[in-house]
């Protein structure tokens, strides 16, 4: 007799993926990329569509999907990336494939402590493993995938290993999340985490009109306003309310309306309370998940307690640039110039953990480059990662690590700046790095002469990329819905 | 660059007790060594450093036995590490185990080196003083000087390899070292080991790293320059000029400062504004090609007599002293030029973020469980050996970049360091490591700025305080800050609120 099968036939509706993928070698960035090979797990929506995680499909060149039963490898095709949640939908062209699928649907947040079933080809083996635990914790976590991005996870004690990744986790025949990460085993055991349904039904209405645009921030800090002396300084009753405005990030879409010292007394019409939650739809979460459920040019409305009076603001959310520096980035080539064997790149998450660099200057622009907003001054932190030796730039070892602060006098923000200041014709050309060190001396004419020489030992095949376009990839891979 | 030495950690538990009776019990010093009368004497230090997590106390104290060279004059010299923040200093006769306590006279954390006068005037009697033997060059061998429990002498023979500027333990400049390769093995009156050459203390040890079984020793040039600054009446330290350089190996470089003639000499990237270099004229960009007589190569190395070439900032530390007027030989744009620089000691207080502070307490003031510091090396190395990465990184930059990020000021930067749960921290108390930039309205460069400002309150009875990190901004309530101070102290232990100078 079969056993009991709570969850239906999920053989049905799940899939194994394979994506081959190219990683870009940020020490090499003229290069493609190292090539790697990784197995996920998928399962099919409503629309023909494949859920999975955006790690699964990221930096991919060539997906395959494999079904239960079914001896043929169909080749997929990415229709939409959400980096900042970690999730993806591909598909798949032959008609063949959704014969016979099953269209898994969502359910809910599941209760604290019930017991869910996750899914998927746990270290890379070819046949459904199936895993329970339950539900132990809904909490705000990071999602390690863009390495910044905060959102609602509900943490599970069900096994779950690297070919997981993708996987539906089922509860009563209906998808409540989708497995995505955990720790390694010596950190902790028996701790994985699965994207929520709220984070998944967002990103399926944001794809809805054809494009993610992701989340968008407010780009503000806010502090709690728990102080009964702070509160009679700003003049506010004694009734818990109200969050203080600390940072506005210059970039962000609030500093249009706020400005630090405002206190916020309440969010669309939702009071926040002194300790930074608010009450949405029975349940006090944190602020911020009133802006985690909107979308881009969506509005947000704030009452706002300034100088003593009250006031109300409302503004247009985006996303906050500068936050992107600090973040993973995927399927996109690395910028670059190279120049006389100088090799220069934009200061980023990917770089850092490249070169691992102790240095503390670069370290300090990285962590502080929001907060303190250096992005203003330093849209892109140019930074002269490697020397390619040369007799040209013999003597330029010890500049290696520094930050250009300016070039010929001239002041340089981004790359693009430094590629045409660097093509302009010049006698020579004085490269000023931020600190009290030396000025870096090169002479064009000699740069000139040995560019192939360079290109041709070091094996370079372009001398910059100045765009972070998307990876080539094939060209029937490129359409979307 | 990170030295490739640790200080090593010395096993600190003999009791003096046993010590003695074992010694009562030893037979005399061993008549195989050659030995007159052992010029060394043991060195027991009790010492209690400041807790800057906790400014108001000491931490628990630390006993550390060493070895002192004796020298005229009745003095002992030791290194400054072993008797800093030192609350009581006794020397012990080797031979007969008889004690005295003693003072320091003369320290400088900077050289890493101290002098000692036992209080009994006659202690020393008897005991030949030893002479510096200054004239130490590689390949020399020098005897690393132990005792025994028993008083006998143990010395181990090494050879100098290496002698060039390093780093000393407290970070501020560069100063001659021998590096001496030796088999030597760590008894129990380790922390100063005098090395000797003929029967002449040639240096004292400054690190030993065991498993390559190197040592680096202060050298003998230091420990004269320390000692006749020692004569003069005020102790002024070792000179600096003021100015940070680099190389002209690059031919670009050469060309871009438009030195004419033959290559050499450094490039000035630096000149810190009211220090010597400043004050003679120097500029970023000139070259220095001489100082003295010794003329600078494109390293930045002149030709010592003893020890060929070497970093030419040892003309400046070693050969001179405070007062001293130095020609430097420059050329700016191609023009020689010469530029008489009158060297001065730069003060740790001189500082921003001092370097250092040593044998004082360090200031503080507790504000309704707000704590107010001065930041400092001294407080960041609180964080341990590797307090470059684990204190808090914005601390760290302000303290490496000072000079870059307040040229010429004469300034502190006052932070919040922690906050001490109780009625007026309500709300505040997961705040640390804050930068203030004001109170009240008042910039603050100094902790005595801020025990100014909340003297003073704004309207309503407030204290504002304002950082430059979230959450920007905090108020507490005066009268309220008065009314539990008491509460605070009992709570908490803190025997004052504030400590300013």
């Amino acid at each position: 007799m079969a056993p009991p099968r709570p969850n239906g036939p999920i053989q049905k509706s799940l899939v194994r993926i394979t994506a081959t993928e190219v990683a870009p070698d940020y020490r090499a960035p003229w290069n493609a990329g190292m090539l790697g090979r990784g197995v996920g797990a998928g399962f099919v929506i409503e629309g023909n569509r494949i859920m999975t995680n955006a790690h699964v499909v990221s930096n991919s060149r060539y997906l395959t999907v494999e079904r239960d039963g079914d001896p043929n490898k169909y080749q997929a095709k990415v229709l939409f990336v959400a980096h900042d949640c970690d999730l993806a939908l591909i598909t798949v062209d032959s008609p063949n494939f959704y014969k016979n699928m099953l269209a898994l649907k969502f359910g809910g947040i599941p209760e604290l402590e019930s017991t869910v079933s996750a899914y998927g080809y746990p270290i890379g083996g070819e046949r459904m493993s199936v895993t329970t635990g339950i539900v132990s914790r809904i909490d705000f976590q990071l999602y390690t995938h863009s390495s910044i991005d905060q959102h609602l996870a509900i943490q599970i004690s069900a096994q779950i290993n690297p070919g997981n990744s993708g996987g539906p986790v089922m509860q009563n025949a209906k998808v409540v999340g989708v497995a995505f990460q955990g720790y390694s085993g010596d950190v902790a055991q028996g701790v994985a985490y699965m994207v929520p349904t709220p984070v998944i039904n967002r990103f399926l209405k944001d794809v809805s009109d054809g494009r993610y645009d992701g989340y968008v921030d407010l780009g503000i800090t806010y502090g709690k306003l728990q102080n009964p002396a702070q509160r009679k300084f700003l003049g506010l009753k004694d009734d818990d309310r109200g969050v203080l405005v600390e940072t506005v990030v210059a970039a962000g879409p609030c500093a249009k309306i706020l400005q630090p010292g405002d206190v916020l007394l309440s969010i669309d019409n939702h009071p926040i309370a002194s300790d930074g939650n608010v009450e949405l739809e029975g349940e006090r979460v944190e602020m911020p998940e009133v802006v985690e459920r909107k979308f881009k040019r969506d509005n947000v409305k704030f009452d706002i307690w300034r100088d003593k009076q009250s006031t109300s603001g409302s503004v247009q959310l985006d996303t906050v640039p500068p936050y992107l520096m600090q973040s993973h980035k995927y399927d996109v080539r690395p910028r670059y110039v190279l120049y006389g064997g100088l090799l220069f790149q934009p200061l980023s998450l990917d770089l850092l953990e490249a070169y691992q660099p102790t240095d503390l200057r670069l370290r300090h622009f990285f962590d502080f480059y929001v907060i303190d907003q250096i992005y203003r001054e330093h849209p892109d932190v140019i930074v002269l990662t490697n020397i390619l030796p040369d007799p040209i730039n013999t003597y330029l070892a010890p500049y290696r690590g520094g930050i250009v602060d300016s070039i010929n006098g001239k002041k340089i923000h981004t790359m693009d700046e430094l590629s045409q200041t660097l093509a302009e014709p010049a006698d020579r050309l004085v490269i000023d790095l931020i600190g009290d060190g030396p000025p870096l001396v090169l002479d064009p004419k000699q740069v000139e002469g040995a560019r192939e020489r360079i290109k041709m030992r070091y094996n370079v095949v372009r001398e910059q990329n100045l765009q972070e376009l998307p990876t080539a990839k094939a060209p029937d891979l490129q359409t979307k819905i | 660059m990170r030295s490739l030495f640790i200080s090593v950690v010395f096993a600190l538990v003999v009791t003096a007790g046993a010590a003695m009776k074992k010694e009562a019990a030893s037979p005399p010093p061993n008549k195989d060594v050659k030995q007159k009368p052992l010029s060394l004497v043991r060195v027991n230090v009790t010492g209690q450093p400041y807790d800057y997590f906790r400014p108001w106390q000491k931490k628990a104290p630390v006993s550390k036995r060493a070895l002192g060279a004796v020298l005229s004059k009745g003095r002992v010299l030791v290194t400054a590490d072993l008797v800093t923040n030192q609350n009581y200093v006794e020397l012990e006769r080797a031979e007969s185990g008889e004690k005295t306590a003693a003072n320091v006279e003369v320290i400088d954390y900077e050289a890493n080196l101290a002098l000692l006068e036992p209080s009994e005037k006659n202690f020393l009697d008897g005991i030949a003083p030893l002479d510096i033997a200054g004239d130490t060059v590689v390949g020399d061998r020098l005897a690393a000087w132990q005792l025994e429990p028993t008083g006998a002498l143990v010395a181990t023979e090494g050879l100098v390899t290496t002698i060039q500027m390093t780093k000393y333990p407290v970070d501020v400049g560069q100063f001659l070292t021998y590096r001496i390769s030796i088999p030597m093995q760590y008894r129990e009156n380790s922390y100063t080991i005098p090395l000797v050459k003929n029967n002449k203390l040639a240096g004292l040890l400054l690190r030993y790293d065991p498993r390559s079984q190197l040592i680096d020793a202060i050298p003998a040039p230091i420990i004269t320059h320390f000692l006749k600054e020692a004569e003069g009446e005020n102790y002024r330290g070792f000179p600096g000029v003021g100015f940070s350089f680099f190389p002209t190996r690059d031919p670009q470089l050469r060309k871009y400062a438009g030195q004419t003639g033959k290559p050499g000499g450094v490039y000035i990237t630096n000149v810190e504004p009211n220090m010597p270099a400043m004050k003679a004229g120097m500029q970023v960009g000139d070259i220095v090609l001489a100082v003295g007589n010794h003329e600078i190569d494109q390293n930045g190395n002149y030709v010592d007599p003893l020890y060929g070439k070497i970093d030419f900032t040892n003309l400046i530390s070693a050969h001179s002293y405070a007062g001293d007027v130095l020609p430097f030989q420059i050329q700016r744009e191609g023009k020689p030029m010469e530029l008489k620089v009158t060297l001065e000691h730069r003060d740790a207080k001189d500082y921003v973020s001092p370097p250092y502070a040593l044998d004082e307490a360090p200031k503080y003031l507790v504000l309704g469980g707000l704590i107010f510091q001065e930041l400092s090396r001294q407080y960041l190395k609180e964080w341990g050996p590797n307090w470059q990465r684990e204190a808090p990184q914005r601390f760290v930059y302000l303290d490496r970049f000072q000079s870059e990020l307040f040229p010429g000021e004469h300034r502190r930067i006052v932070i919040l360091s922690q906050v001490l749960p109780a009625n007026n921290t309500i709300g505040y108390d997961e705040f640390s490591y804050l930068t203030v930039l004001k109170v009240n309205g008042q910039e603050i460069k100094s902790l005595n700025d801020l025990a100014a400002a909340v003297k003073q309150p704004i309207e309503g009875g407030f204290i504002k305080i304002e950082t430059e990190e979230d959450p920007k901004q905090i108020e507490l309530e005066a009268k309220s800050i008065d009314a539990e101070a008491p509460n605070l102290q009992e709570n908490y232990g803190i025997p004052s609120l504030q400590r300013l100078d």
